[in-house]
């Protein structure tokens, strides 16, 4: 009879194993060093996170240098965790449980010091300075710079040599699942990261994003995962005693993640511009996905049975239950998330920002706390402190259920804002609270890793009894296999068929993990090519040195991870931004900057959209110019004040002003296309809604500028009590959205007029009427920072008219000038003032059409005399307006004011446009 | 291809499944490895234990 001691010596083994009583040495000072350093860069990462989380509140708090600006630390913040907490984790759980699978030992204790030098002093360490001081990749979980990830590749080529080595040595069929699972995380980890990493800046725009959108995926799904469940099989049996359910259900839920999770990754870019079979690949993969979840979680609860008194006494396998727990609800939201019908309404708000804390902290972090409290409870000279750890669990567990919760629901929040015409404003105003709770969420979550630590450094000194009952039952377990009979009987006939069965697999996994980037990046690269190629125009500019060093200093300030650069074949996104964003646009996109998540609106469109000093002075303090922006300040792109940019200040805003500057200039929307460029995609997305076939992607939108003929004429209401309460809500709008550029009281002295030329219109130093405000606001005004506001519903825009009427001082007494005073005002303004304010005022003079802002139009604008008299004495600074007191004498200027005055509300014979 | 990547995945996980259901002795070979884990753990145990 063959049993289960004699196999590690089976003839037919490979391997030279350790003598039946003699032990592969462990590591334990390396378990210990990695230990520290996963604590260490855990809670400083959690650190950087809450402050992340606190600047959507606070969002000048701790910003007026670049290192602490919110970009960098939202890279340091995920980088941080990926590198830091999870990678020094998994690495301490390896150098525990890799001799205990394999049998042997790691390959080298000199290699383990260099590959804990290289991950954490050359990885980790020197990757957040360099973020820190502005050298990064604004690729999502791929910030650390260039130069930083090769050193990354080395690290995982020296864990292939450390851990993968030892089991190339073992008997397959002695490979239990964790050993699949770290072998297949490290292996599949150095094929991904190089392509996710470095093939985006070699591969530009869309056919880059094919590529980033695996990496995004396969980070989590090829190293965060696969350790994770290594250490969810291990520590279960380990701690309770019994063997898992199955380790066929095991072996079949391992294979089933590499075969799917890679294809997953384009689920990222649903409705883009990425062909649409890539887009349902990865969407049927997501489903699979979550299948196997199903399967893997099963088998690890069914684990479980019979075991719920150790699960509530050991705090270790608490924390891995919950990991599992959460492993299935993370994934089974995950797959959901990617199906259409609801990944068009949750897709860039912070339902997935939840998504992605409930995977890395609920499901990734449990488990590798789980792990590190297991193995620390059984190295020599460690033991932790139980009722620190048990707080610690529950402190982790409530603060993150709370920052679930409220993620999600801050989510749906944004998501209906953003399918409404609200102004984008509005969705960042109505999830205010909801940022405030969640930075509140991370202080316990932050409390909990500490404690978690502290549990480490206070346990008692001497070994606890506890693992002997467990030890005895596990002794048992074997002694009852070592008399299977079975188990003998098949081993010398059975075992030699099957023995490459389970590398065979693994090669055919290396085969799907190869097939998805075929599927989804190169082949949907090679489509985007011919379609570029087909589509693009021929003059399509590229961008100048200026754009593009902004266009780094963009990246490099982590822009792009609150504004997405990808209008999404979306109703209410083309409503909201205007057409959808085509490949050819991104054709010059090194790497791409498409983004996954929308704090502020998409800049797709910006060209021509809001003027330079609006632009900087949005750039210097967002809140000068949007009241409730959670924007940081970027001063160190300017000298002191907004109207004195940097040289960097000057080159961000000349990237921001290129943005869809090609789509406008080649009139390529107004091209008809052949068929076969317009993507299934659109189609798709929006053929189905009749609101979609009315808005054709051509069309003027809410947020676009330019001048609409359809602006309506909003007259305020007649009756008392209604003009009244238009009035009330007319006041509270006009505080959310204009007063700070206009000021409190609307006389243009809002913060930001002082860097905004022309300055904002005094609206209490004139009288306009309904149909000059209602096109101000529809249109805004060209050539100043008056943006469009017809985003606003109809009855809002008609309540700003009525309250704007309001501040206009009491009309002064009609006009007591003498008719020859006024015939010669008449005669001045004839000689003077007609080529630009035309022959009767209407401010469409001959040259009116070169000018913006257009000169004023009298006859829908009375000025008040004192703000006559001193445009006419000094001019309109950044207008075409001169000041005229120096060819004009006092009494010709009174004149002009006088009868420019007695203009307004005449007939208008034709447009003043 | 996505179709074939379907039947892929699933024929093969059908395969896998036919050969668990067919041959016992295949059960009994997969399911080795996570006894031989805890007899490594107790091994381990063992030794720490003195």
């Amino acid at each position: 009879m063959t049993t289960l001691s004699e196999q590690s010596v089976h003839p037919g083994g490979q391997r030279s194993v350790q003598s039946a009583g003699e032990l592969p040495a462990v590591e334990y000072g390396l378990i210990r060093a990695h230990v520290l350093a996963s604590l260490v860069t855990l809670v400083l990462s959690v650190l950087f996170g809450i402050l992340v989380a606190t600047k959507f509140t606070f969002p000048e708090f701790l910003g007026g240098h670049g290192w602490l600006t919110w970009g960098r630390l939202r890279y340091n913040h995920t980088q941080g965790i990926f590198f830091g907490w999870m990678g020094n984790a998994f690495l301490a759980f390896s150098y525990y449980v890799v001799p205990r699978l394999a049998n042997r030992p790691v390959l080298s204790l000199k290699l383990g010091w260099f590959l804990f030098w290289i991950w954490n002093f050359a990885v980790v360490l020197p990757g957040w300075v360099l973020v820190a001081a502005g050298f990064s990749q604004p690729l999502e979980w791929a910030e650390f710079p260039l130069v930083v990830d090769a050193f990354v590749v080395v690290a995982i080529i020296l864990m292939v040599f450390q851990f993968v080595l030892p089991f190339l040595k073992a008997r397959l069929s002695d490979l239990y699942v964790s050993a699949w699972y770290i072998i297949g995380g490290i292996i599949f980890t150095m094929l991904a990261y190089p392509v996710g990493n470095f093939v985006p800046e070699l591969v530009p725009g869309a056919r880059g994003a094919a590529f980033s959108g695996l990496w995004i995926h396969d980070a989590i799904g090829m190293f965060v995962t696969p350790f994770a469940l290594a250490i969810a099989y291990y520590v279960i049996p380990a701690t309770t005693g019994r063997p898992i359910f199955s380790h066929f259900l095991s072996m079949v839920g391992f294979w089933l993640l590499f075969f799917t999770y890679p294809l997953n990754g384009t689920h990222h870019y649903v409705y883009s511009a990425i062909p649409m079979a890539a887009q349902k690949g990865a969407i049927v993969a997501s489903v699979y996905l979550g299948m196997d979840v199903i399967l893997v979680v099963s088998n690890l609860l069914l684990s479980l049975r019979g075991s719920s008194g150790i699960a509530s006494k050991d705090v270790p396998l608490r924390f891995v239950w919950f990991g599992v727990v959460s492993y299935l609800l993370v994934s089974l939201q995950g797959s959901v998330q990617a199906l259409m019908p609801v990944n068009r309404f949750i897709h860039f708000t912070d339902w997935v920002i939840g998504h992605s804390h409930f995977a890395m902290i609920g499901f990734a972090s449990f488990l590798a706390l789980g792990g590190i409290g297991h193995l620390w409870q059984r190295i020599p000279g460690t033991r932790y402190n139980e009722r620190a750890m048990n707080w610690s669990f529950w402190l982790l567990a409530g603060g993150l259920t709370l920052m679930i919760a409220d993620l999600t629901i801050a989510g749906l929040v944004e998501a209906q804002v953003w399918q409404s015409s609200a102004p984008w404003i509005d969705s960042v105003r109505a999830v205010a609270g909801y940022w405030l709770v969640r930075a509140f969420s991370g202080l316990p979550i932050l409390a909990g890793f500490v404690l978690f630590w502290i549990s480490l450094l206070t346990g008692p000194q001497v070994a606890a009894e506890s693992t002997s009952v467990v030890r005895r039952k596990a002794a048992e377990n074997v002694s009852a296999l070592d008399g299977d009979t079975s188990i003998a009987q098949w081993q010398p006939s059975f075992a030699g068929r099957f023995s490459y069965v389970h590398a065979l697999i693994f090669g055919a996994g290396v085969g799907f993990f190869a097939l998805s980037f075929l599927v989804l990046a190169i082949l949907p690269g090679k489509e985007l090519a011919a379609e570029i190629k087909q589509v693009a125009p021929v003059t399509m500019p590229t961008l100048t040195a200026s754009e593009q060093r902004g266009r780094v200093i963009y990246g490099r300030e982590g822009c792009a991870y609150c504004h997405t650069q990808q209008i999404r074949s979306l109703v209410a996104d083309v409503r909201r931004f205007g057409a959808p964003t085509e490949a050819w646009e991104t054709k010059y996109d090194y790497p791409q900057l498409w983004g996954t998540r929308r704090i502020g609106p998409d800049l797709s469109r910006e060209f021509n959209l809001r003027p330079r000093d609006w632009q900087l002075t949005h750039l210097y303090n967002p809140r000068l110019v949007v009241r409730d922006s959670v924007m940081p300040p970027y001063p160190w792109l300017f000298s002191g004040s907004a109207n004195q940019p940097t040289q960097e200040g000057l080159d961000l805003l000349a990237y921001l002003q290129s943005l869809g500057r090609a789509r406008q200039l080649s009139g390529f929307d107004q091209q008809t296309q052949a068929p076969s460029v317009h993507s299934a995609t659109s189609d798709m997305a929006m053929a189905s809604e009749a609101s979609a076939r009315a808005t054709p992607p051509t069309v003027p939108i809410a947020m676009m500028g330019g001048y609409s003929d359809s602006a309506p004429v909003l007259h305020p209401a007649s009756n008392p009590d209604d003009l009244q309460d238009e009035v009330r809500r007319g006041a509270t709008l006009f505080a959310a959205n204009c007063a700070s550029c206009h000021g409190a009281a609307g006389r243009g002295d809002g913060k930001a007029s002082v860097s905004l030329l022309p300055r904002p219109a005094d609206l209490t130093a004139a009288r306009f009427s309904d149909e000059r405000l209602s096109s101000v606001l529809w249109n805004g005004v060209a050539g100043s920072a008056m943006p469009p506001w017809r985003q606003l519903p109809t009855e809002d825009m008609r309540a700003l008219v009525a309250y704007i009427h309001g501040l206009h001082a009491p009309s002064a007494a009609a006009s007591t000038q003498e008719a020859t005073s006024l015939n010669e005002g008449k005669f001045l303004f004839a000689d003077n003032c007609a080529i630009c304010h035309g022959d009767t005022g209407a401010g469409n003079g001959p040259a009116a059409g070169a000018l913006a802002p257009s000169p004023t139009n009298f006859r829908l604008k009375k000025p008040t005399e004192e703000r006559a008299w001193e445009v006419l004495g000094n001019g309109v600074p950044g207008t075409a307006m001169p000041p005229w007191q120096g060819q004009l004498n006092a009494d010709e200027r009174h004149a002009l004011v006088e009868f420019v005055r007695t203009l307004y509300g005449t007939p208008q014979e034709n447009s003043e446009q | 291809m996505i179709n074939l990547i379907v039947i892929v995945i699933s024929a093969a996980m059908f395969a896998l499944v036919l050969v668990w259901w067919r041959w016992p002795a295949f059960r009994a070979w997969i399911e080795a490895p996570k006894y031989f884990m805890l007899r490594q753990e107790c091994r381990f145990d063992d030794q720490l234990k003195g």
